[in-house]
């Protein structure tokens, strides 16, 4: 007589377990779920808000290495000579305007190089003297590389800002990113051109965000779902 | 048990497209494709099919707690809301069994 009451017991206990340990990974979900919605807000926050303190290159970021997200749209400086030049066709600025930019490769140090973003392309011969030998001082904003193509690649024209597409054109341990000029000098002097606005910053949470919030409104009310099952299994049964 | 019968049909025709959406549109464009235009554009799926699928666990439920299921068939009835043409199989079945 006393073994159906024991299991039963058992039974009861095991559900209980059971019930309260769904609910919990529920919960732990949507815990998951808020926390990758804090680090996304917080990482636009890094993105949006531009540091005006000029820092050198090197010391927030490292050559073949992916730019951490806090050196996104920090003002570097950084000197070297120019070694290459391309057109970097289809560009738009930060009022929309589309336009063919000058894109050359400084070489920093002996093998380390970076694209910088110099003005527009139609401004190319604007300051004939400058030679590869000479060397260049640059302050400008650091930049994420660009993930689509504008254009094709081949005869000096880049696709998009990005290090990855002229790899194969140098030994140089490119930096990930790309340096928009704001100012270049070469002992002193300053060469004058037009330096173009980089694309306007937006302080606007994306969809991604409301997202992981649904996500965890789902998750929690999951939880509720399965902590009032059995109450509903009871009340439902005659 | 009618009503509750019509409305886990209802939804468990639409978690069934939602999942085929999410599985055959979202997921590929997501890890296939390195198009962000793509991706900006498929970006509603997963969130309206984690809607729809906390409907259908919902009306899910209620229907096969009042149709005195076990645990386990009620589960499986659960987890099917999750893969692609599963919900569609279990509306089928429900409807052979209880219309």
């Amino acid at each position: 007589m006393t073994a159906p009451t024991s299991n039963s017991f058992f039974s009861k206990v095991g559900q209980v377990v059971a019930v309260l340990l769904i609910a919990a990974i529920f919960f732990a979900l949507g815990l998951w779920q808020l926390d990758r919605a804090k680090e996304l807000k917080e990482s636009l926050v890094t993105a949006t808000q531009v540091d005006t303190n000029v820092v050198p290159l090197t010391t927030i970021a490292t050559a073949r290495q992916p730019l951490q997200a806090e050196a996104f749209n920090r003002l570097v400086e950084i000197s070297g000579r120019y070694v290459a030049g391309f057109r970097a066709p289809n560009q738009a600025d930060g009022d929309g305007q589309v336009s063919d930019w000058e894109v050359g490769l400084l070489q920093v140090g002996t093998n380390q190089g970076i694209l910088v973003v110099k003005g527009l392309w139609s401004e190319r011969l604007l300051n004939p003297d400058i030679s590869m030998a000479m060397v260049i001082d640059i302050k400008g904003q650091l930049v994420a590389s660009q993930s689509e193509d504008r254009s094709m690649n081949g005869d000096g024209a880049i696709s998009r800002l990005d290090s990855s597409v002229i790899v194969g054109l140098t030994d140089l341990d490119l930096f990930d990113g790309y340096v928009l000029a704001k100012s270049e000098s070469n002992n002193g002097v300053e060469l004058t051109r037009q330096r173009l606005t980089p694309e306007k910053l937006s302080s606007r949470i994306p969809g991604f965000y409301w997202q992981h919030i649904s996500y965890v409104v789902i998750w929690w009310l999951m939880a509720g779902v399965v902590l009032y099952l059995p109450f509903y299994r009871r009340r439902v049964k005659p | 048990m009618k009503s509750s019968l019509l409305r886990f049909r209802v939804m468990a025709i639409v978690a069934g497209v939602m999942s085929l959406l999410l599985w055959f549109v979202d997921l590929p464009v997501a890890y296939l494709f390195n198009n962000p235009d793509w991706k900006a554009a498929v970006a509603w799926i997963p969130f309206v099919h984690g809607w729809v699928y906390f409907a259908y666990v919902i009306v899910a439920l209620q229907f096969s707690v009042k149709a005195k299921w076990p645990i386990k068939k009620i589960l499986l009835l659960l987890l099917a809301g999750t893969l692609p043409v599963a919900s569609l199989i279990a509306e089928r079945r429900v409807v052979r069994r209880y219309s």
